[in-house]
């Protein structure tokens, strides 16, 4: 019975074409509006490393003076120096990586190529494993490289391809910032969004921009690299000039994370840290009251507000615009089935049940919802591609996957029977010998 | 008047009635809303950074592969630098600086009026360097003078953390400093303590936004300071010649680009910061717009379509009346008047619903609060498409001639 309602439902589509049109239109519009902005709203809160965001964690601390403080007061996003190297060596959760933004020239000697400013990140070794980086040739740096803060570099797949082809660079020396690197690996496509390991970066924002190589922490604070992203300081700022003075401050800049065993290290963490502000009080650091933080993968991004208010604001608005598109089928649709009413009569007056009208009328809803999602998927398509040329960065996060398509149509459909329910209703009302008495 | 036979009548059949009010009171709350915020951002976007004439405007950044190990040698790429720069035909002025209005990168400090303070008196974008900004920007001077070449302190950033002694600051800033007298001739300090320096306020200008053009007043706190750093690196921001920006951009890029060990980056027209500044604001307020036309054809379209449906569920009523003597303009009349009391309903509850989502924005978004002027746009807006809509179906059951309309079934 369901496919000949079903196809019951499709020839009466070019029954009253006009209205029937309007509010397959209505509701494909209605449909992508919200699609296309939900789509963006999912990849933008996305969980960029579902098999471990509830166990790497951000810790925070607040080093600021006592003066100005206030109940209720934010620790900083960022580590300052001290604080960074204390915790790396805490050994505390399975691994710790600190974290900063480098940019350097990289010279190539060959004169196709002019020297060119390369951006990277300068983390610890366990940074790779933290973060499930994959690698094309090579590996991490080892711990003796480490310690001994040598001139090593991990580079990204674009820029080893454009220094060196397609061939395993692995071994070969770079000149960078006027001094020899040795190449231990090369990462492959490795791109998370949103880019959660260093939200807080000055190259490229949340979303678009990569990190085109890597090199150990301490060799770039050996080479004075001065921090390419954010640099804060609240209270007095450094005492010395210099770098040395820089690294001496109370002044944040370095991007901290822990890999705990299980998410329930984010306790166990979190109490040492408050033991450790405990323990730097004696040295007559912290001189506010223990504020201590410490956040997973996605408390972070919350924190840190990635999805941002217009992206949230365009989502609301076009389900408020579906919403307006629903009761407008719904008025519709009433029309639509209200003209059926003859029909209804001599169906009831012929032995079919009140729930064989609802099922038949029920599925030329759906019918209409199956051929307004379809519009609407390509609507959608149109929707993103209007979104994806406000800029780069909306290019990369305006993409549909197969669960987004999906749900377009479920919508879609979902949305058509919701709107179906009370025109159908009233269908079913018809009384038989009232209607075939008026004929 | 029709009114009570046009109520009773509706009354008895409510459904058709109720959800054209409802479609209206829902695109009033949203189109009230979204017409605010589209005006909201397209007036941020319009707002002036104090440049003159913009569009000759860019900057650059120059960076050396190897750093000179002296402080000569660091001060003397800047002056091979300039050499360069002032070399190209068609550049009117150029300033080095550490940043550039509407740029969206720079540097943030704190001021304060008394070194005793706790904390800084306010946050204010600093923009530094050697030359005179007032004139590369074309900065309109309201009180006191531009830095004159005593002013300007050379200063080792190795050796010191001192930006100079003296500051010129926008007219918002002053005003914010010293509200009852001018600041120009006074003493502030850059940062607060034992450790803050001291500056003489020389001269206010009238406006220099900050780097990031932020909403509000604190889009304008804006201080210059007279200050050359020793360093190899540097940002210009160069005035070409009206209508050569594009190729003297170019040219200069070439000249910079051809020394060797010598890399250019970020060169880029003020005109293109604006843009990229304001592309959200732009993107968001084309999206409302898109929304917003959209909604309201959606709504036409559904009172077009209930319309139409009443009239030909009312055919026979309306020959009876034809018959029995209403005139074309009644049956017009008719149509209009219920129609407006439809959208009359839908407006008063759209208006409490406007509000409301308003409240609910404001509360999670942080968004402004609606002014009630939006709503009388709004509520105009749909009353008109309300009429407009059911004209087409009015103005058909109008011609329905009486004769044949009696005779049917």
């Amino acid at each position: 019975m369901f496919a000949y309602y079903f196809t019951l439902g499709l020839r009466s589509l070019r029954r009253n074409p006009a209205l029937t049109a309007l509010m397959i239109v209505t509701l494909a519009v209605g449909v992508a509006a919200s699609m296309a902005t939900l789509t963006v709203l999912y990849v933008m809160s996305g969980d960029p490393i579902p098999e471990k965001s509830d166990r790497l964690f951000v810790p925070r601390v607040d080093t600021a003076p006592l003066v100005g403080y206030a109940a209720g007061d934010e620790p900083s996003d960022q580590l300052n120096y001290t604080d960074a190297t204390n915790l790396l060596r805490s050994g505390q959760g399975v691994r710790r990586t600190a974290v900063y933004g480098v940019g350097n020239a990289i010279e190539t000697g060959r004169a196709d190529l002019p020297p060119f400013l390369a951006q990277g990140v300068a983390p610890t070794r366990d940074f790779f494993a933290m973060f499930n980086v994959p690698f094309l040739y090579g590996g991490p740096w080892d711990v003796a490289t480490e310690t001994a803060k040598s001139n090593v570099i991990v580079l990204n797949r674009e820029l080893s391809e454009k220094l060196f082809g397609k061939t395993n660079p692995v071994g070969k020396r770079i000149t960078m910032d006027s001094e020899q690197w040795q190449i231990v690996g090369v990462i492959d496509k490795w791109n998370p969004l949103p880019r959660y390991y260093r939200l807080i970066n000055g190259n490229g924002g949340n979303f678009s921009g990569a990190d085109e190589y890597f090199i150990p922490f301490q060799t770039a604070v050996r080479h004075e690299f001065s921090n390419n992203g954010n640099n804060n300081c609240t209270g007095e700022g450094p005492k010395e000039p210099g770098y040395q003075g820089w690294i001496a401050s109370e002044c944040d800049w370095i991007q901290f994370w822990f890999e705990g065993k299980s998410a329930s290290d984010q306790a166990r963490i979190k109490e040492f840290l408050a033991a450790y502000v405990t323990d730097q009080k004696k040295l007559g650091r912290f001189p506010r009251p223990i504020n201590v933080r410490l956040e997973n993968v996605m408390e972070w991004m919350k924190h840190l507000g990635v999805v941002g208010a217009d992206t949230k604001l365009s989502t609301w608005l076009a389900f408020g615009f579906l919403l307006v598109c629903l009761v407008n089928t719904v008025g519709l649709l009433l029309a639509k089935f209200s003209a059926r009413a003859g029909e209804v009569g001599v169906r009831r007056a012929l032995g079919a049940t009140r729930g064989n009208i609802f099922q038949q009328f029920l599925i030329e809803a759906t019918v209409i919802g199956l051929v307004g999602g379809l519009l609407g998927l390509i609507l959608s398509f149109g929707g993103l591609w209007l979104i994806s040329m406000q800029s780069e960065e909306m290019a990369i996060v305006a993409k549909m996957d197969w669960a987004m398509l999906a749900l377009t149509l479920a919508l879609s459909i979902f949305a058509s029977i919701l709107a179906g329910l009370l025109p159908t209703w009233r269908a079913c009302q018809v009384t038989p010998a009232l209607q075939l008495k008026t004929q | 008047m029709e009114i009570r036979p046009i109520l009773s009548s509706l009354l008895r059949n409510k459904t058709g009635a109720l959800l054209i009010a409802a479609q209206v009171a829902l695109s009033l709350a949203i189109v009230a809303n979204a017409l605010y915020i589209i005006h909201d951002r397209l007036e941020r976007a319009a707002r002036t950074s104090g440049v003159a004439d913009e569009t000759s405007m860019f900057r650059l950044g120059v960076a050396q592969m190897k750093d000179p190990e002296s402080a000569e040698g660091k001060l003397a790429v800047q002056d091979r630098n300039y050499d360069l720069i002032r070399g190209v035909p068609g550049v009117a002025s150029v300033a080095r600086t550490n940043q550039s209005p509407l740029s969206r990168s720079g540097w943030n400090m704190g001021l304060s009026l008394d070194t005793k303070q706790a904390e800084t008196t306010t946050n204010t974008a600093m923009y530094f360097g050697q030359d005179s900004m007032v004139k590369t920007f074309g900065l309109k001077l309201i009180e006191g003078r531009d830095f004159v070449a005593d002013d300007v302190e050379t200063i080792d950033p190795d050796k010191t953390q001192s930006l100079g002694r003296t500051a010129i600051l926008t007219q918002v800033l002053a005003k914010k400093l010293f509200p009852a007298s001018s600041a120009v001739g006074k003493t502030i300090y850059l940062g607060t303590g034992s450790d803050a320096f001291p500056l003489q306020v020389v001269g206010v200008v009238e406006k220099l936004q900050t780097p990031w053009a932020n909403v509000g007043e604190r889009g304008e706190i804006s201080t210059i300071l007279a200050a050359r750093r020793v360093e190899s690196y540097g940002m210009f921001v160069v005035r070409a010649e009206p209508g050569q920006r594009d190729r003297v951009m170019k040219d200069v890029e070439a000249a910079l680009g051809k020394v060797p060990g010598q890399v250019v980056m970020g060169t880029e027209s003020m005109e293109k910061d604006r843009i990229d500044l304001y592309r959200d604001d732009r993107a968001i307020a084309w999206m409302l717009i898109t929304v917003t036309v959209l909604l309201l054809l959606v709504t036409a379209s559904g009172i077009v379509g209930m319309a139409t449906l009443w009239v030909n569920q009312r055919r026979k009523q309306i020959g009876v009346r034809r018959a029995l003597g209403a005139r074309r303009i009644d049956i017009l009349r008719y149509f209009i008047t219920e129609n407006l009391m439809i959208t009359t309903g839908g407006i008063v509850a759209g208006l409490l619903l406007a509000v409301a989502l308003n409240q609910l924005l404001v509360s999670q978004l942080e968004l402004p609060k609606l002014p009630l002027g939006y709503l009388a746009i709004g509520s105009t807006v749909l009353w008109l498409i309300g009429v407009l809509a059911v004209y087409g179906p009015a103005w058909r059951a109008s011609s329905i001639s009486p004769a044949i309309a009696t005779r049917s079934a």
